[in-house]
């Protein structure tokens, strides 16, 4: 049965491929250039005046929202924040161009990763017609310029399978796992914290995060805390206790979000259904929201 | 039932959620329009043109309320051990924490690319030299191109070294990145004048290629204009091209020099390579040694498994498309089709690949191709290379798989499992061929060179060698054990032993001669 709704994907897809997914040389490659693509500096330090943590998140968010929306391929929204956060690493930017940055980034990620990539019209549209198409390709030309061309980027998805084939998982749950793993990934690129990291390490992270938060570490011993986090490092050459503090930090930053969701939820649910009816509502909140992650797998 | 019930109850009010979002994003408009009270600036910063309608994020987080056992962990601030702080920051309880891995050694960015390729790594003071002479040295030419990392070769403008003196920073320190960007454009890199374009080579689907002359080396270059779209400005063929290039640092995958963005069009300066295999095939009469088969297979095979471990694909590997110089070395080009395959990805279209080259199963609809499609091009270009026409030079897409199946045998599900369900195949209802001896039609190659030819041309793509396997094959045995373990970026020819011979069909070799009668002897045909 089609859960978590509306999300057919009937779209034909290469068959895996053991000459990019099983040999040791595509992940050996991609862990030694993966840090040429990382930012230069933390630039909210020393490069950027106007432009703020928050606003970062903002944008982040939006640009999540539209790529969820046009049904992107999972790696376009990270790509995309790996060229904003490279680009504003070098140029200072004043923050009423830091969504049409956003815009570009997306334009750009998508025409290097989509079969039919994201139009300048749609992209828009999306920011209510604040940006002209025009700004739009005068931009990217910019923005092309001053990352060099270097735009095919290691993104924590390019890890994620060669991660979990070298893990005991179950078969039936590769699927679960996977989507989990990609919605972490997408989580730490709106988390400016993450900018600087390996893309390995974040991939890293979310893999044993989706696998502590799917609750599958309690039927294989091999997945066990510690057993877990030092596979783990081996497999991307990280040290554990990176690796603890990055699935931690991952974790953290759900929970944020968690919480964040919540009372924005509920404001307006109040705000909606006025006094006598909200504690019922609060009730329902809390019957629907699964107590266990494991729920969710019908 | 009354899960579903939950998960569909969860699922509206996750909907309704995003409102939230808006709410929260128009704060932020009005909160810096309130900041930013000057009339240029004054438009919103985000804006929110059509709500999204799915949130599969929200929707994702929910399903981990309570699912972690354990507590977020509470640490002050001071147990930020070595290692960790100086690979990531960690913020403890919503305080920002900005100090991030500074002495991370970063990476080159790639920023000396514009320079032939050299890695910015090696822009360093040359220290050595400084030290003898610190005093009144003169700026020389050899300076200025070890500091830049020019190519050797490279040709000064005039009055630039002069500016130099009078303008650079101290010579014994390091350049910055930036003024190093700005020396190299002064230099005349990423300028169009730098380049005189001489005749027009070929037009492409996207671009039109020039031979050229850089002004700055003297040297031939390949000059590829791309005409910028109005609609949807850089083509992503471009994007594609440049980027991939940008990462394929290889003996045998051509270099990209520079790139000349005007706000008209695009050009990409490639090296100038003398010919492509197929005007190279043309002029030796289609008779190559096979000697320089197998060296020129083995290049392609060694660029190609290169491209794939680096997770790229060709998608338009032809004769057309492998570039030859004087001294034989064979670069694979034309990477516009080509694009970074990280999997799973869409579907591709499927005008992809020259008819000649292209595999049954992408003929037969299939768009599930991956590193398998450029193997199955391999194979169609050694055969042609060895007997010195097209394998399969079909007109049609009936007539390719016609010519296919009348050498190979008609598929069944034994030599193809599955192909009795395709229905394109099945339409066609081609006659029931058997498989034909090769030997019979590539009589020049040995039986390793026909073993290994037919793996290349296997119909089932999963069981196709990959460049990477196949560069083991015992056909290359020949070739020398050195050649396996050869740097990425080092010719074959720096070995002693791989040196081509000359082509019994050639006239007017530019080859020279091994003086040695016997090998003209040699070039007779079986």
């Amino acid at each position: 049965m089609e859960l978590l709704c509306l999300e057919m994907d009937t779209i034909v897809r290469a068959r895996p491929d053991p000459n990019l997914l099983y040999d040791d040389r595509v992940l050996q490659s991609l862990l030694t250039i993966e840090e040429r693509f990382l930012p230069q500096c933390s630039y909210f330090k020393c490069i950027q005046k106007d432009i703020q943590p928050f606003m970062r998140r903002m944008v982040a968010t939006w640009m999540l929202e539209v790529c969820e929306e046009q049904k992107c391929e999972e790696e376009v929204f990270p790509l995309a924040m790996n060229y904003l956060d490279r680009f504003l690493a070098v140029v200072p930017t004043r923050k009423c161009n830091l969504q049409l940055l956003g815009a570009v980034c997306m334009f750009l990620a998508s025409k290097l990763k989509e079969t039919r990539p994201l139009t300048a019209e749609k992209l828009c549209i999306y920011t209510d017609n604040s940006i002209r198409p025009q700004e739009l390709l005068e931009w990217e030309l910019v923005v092309l310029g001053k990352l060099k061309w270097n735009l095919a980027a290691v993104t924590p998805n390019d890890f994620i399978e060669h991660i979990m084939r070298k893990l005991p998982l179950p078969e039936d749950k590769l699927d679960l796992i996977r989507k989990h793993v990609q919605t972490f990934i997408a989580l730490c690129a709106t988390d400016f914290n993450f900018a600087m990291s390996p893309p390995s390490m974040i991939a890293t992270g979310s893999v044993a995060a989706a696998i502590c938060g799917l609750q599958l570490n309690s039927t294989n011993r091999s997945l066990w805390g510690d057993n877990l986090t030092e596979l783990l490092a081996k497999i991307t050459n990280t040290e554990v206790d990176v690796l603890k503090e990055c699935q931690e930090q991952i974790e953290r930053v759900l929970m944020n979000n968690l919480r964040e969701g919540r009372r924005q939820q509920q404001k307006q649910q109040q705000q909606e259904q006025g006094g006598p009816r909200s504690k019922a509502l609060d009730d329902q909140d809390q019957s629907s929201t699964p107590t266990d992650v494991r729920d969710i797998n019908l | 039932m009354e899960r579903m019930k939950r998960f569909k109850r969860r699922l509206s009010l996750t909907l309704r959620g995003s409102q939230t979002i808006d709410e929260s994003l128009s704060e932020l408009a009005e909160q810096m329009t309130i900041e930013e009270n000057s009339s240029k600036d004054s438009e919103p910063i985000v804006r929110n043109g059509r709500p999204p309608s799915s949130h599969s994020m929200h929707s994702f987080l929910h399903q981990y309320t309570g699912s972690f056992k354990k507590p977020p962990l509470r640490r002050p601030h001071s147990v930020i051990g070595g290692s960790l702080g100086s690979f990531m920051a960690m913020p403890r309880n919503g305080s920002r924490l900005d100090i991030v891995h500074e002495n991370l050694k970063m990476g080159s960015d790639g920023e000396s690319d514009q320079a032939s390729g050299t890695s910015s790594d090696e822009v360093q003071s040359p220290t050595g030299v400084c030290l003898r002479n610190r005093n009144h040295r003169r700026i020389s030419m050899e300076d200025l191109n070890k500091r830049l990392s020019l190519p050797a070769d490279i040709r000064i403008p005039d009055g630039y070294l002069e500016k130099l003196q009078l303008s650079s920073p101290p010579f014994d320190q390091p350049l910055s990145r930036r003024s190093r960007r700005a020396s190299l454009s002064e230099i005349g890199f990423g300028k169009l004048e730098t380049y005189i374009k001489l005749d027009k080579l070929g037009e492409g689907t996207y671009a039109t290629v020039f031979k050229g002359r850089s002004k700055l080396t003297d040297n031939l270059v390949a000059l590829k204009e791309i005409r910028l779209e109005h609609e949807e400005g850089a083509p992503c063929t471009a994007i594609r091209e440049v980027s991939l290039l940008k990462d394929l640092k290889h003996a045998n995958i051509v270099t990209l020099h520079d790139i000349v963005h005007t706000d008209k069009s695009l050009t990409l300066v490639f090296e100038y390579l003398d010919k492509d295999l197929k005007q190279y095939m043309d002029d030796c009469g289609n008779i190559m040694s096979m000697h320089n088969v197998k060296i020129f297979l083995f290049q392609i095979l060694r660029g190609l498994a290169y491209c794939h471990k680096r997770k790229v694909l060709h998608r338009d590997l032809k004769p057309q498309n492998l570039l030859i110089n004087e001294r034989g070395e064979l670069k694979l080009a034309d990477f516009g089709l080509a694009r970074a395959k990280s999997v799973p990805t869409k579907t591709y279209s499927n005008e992809v690949v020259t008819l000649w080259y292209r595999p049954p199963d992408v003929l037969l609809g299939s768009s599930e191709y991956s590193t398998q499609i450029d193997m199955w091009g391999v194979g169609c270009i050694f055969y042609e290379m060895a007997a010195g026409r097209p394998l399969f030079p079909g007109s049609t897409v009936e007539d390719e798989l016609h010519l296919i199946f009348r050498l190979l045998g008609t598929p069944t599900e034994d030599s193809w499992p599955g192909i009795s369900s395709i229905e394109e195949f099945k339409s066609y209802n081609f006659p029931k061929y058997k498989p034909q001896p090769f030997i019979n039609h590539a009589p020049r190659l040995d039986t390793e060179g026909i073993e290994l030819l037919l793996s290349f041309l296997r119909y089932e793509s999963k069981k196709r060698i990959s460049a990477d396997e196949s560069m083991k094959q015992p056909y290359f045995k020949s070739l020398g054990m050195r050649v396996q373990t050869l740097q990425e970026n080092i010719s074959i020819f720096t070995l002693k032993e791989v040196q081509l011979q000359r082509d019994p069909g050639y006239r007017n070799s530019s080859y020279p001669e091994t003086g040695n009668s016997k090998n003209r002897r040699q070039s007779m045909l079986f």
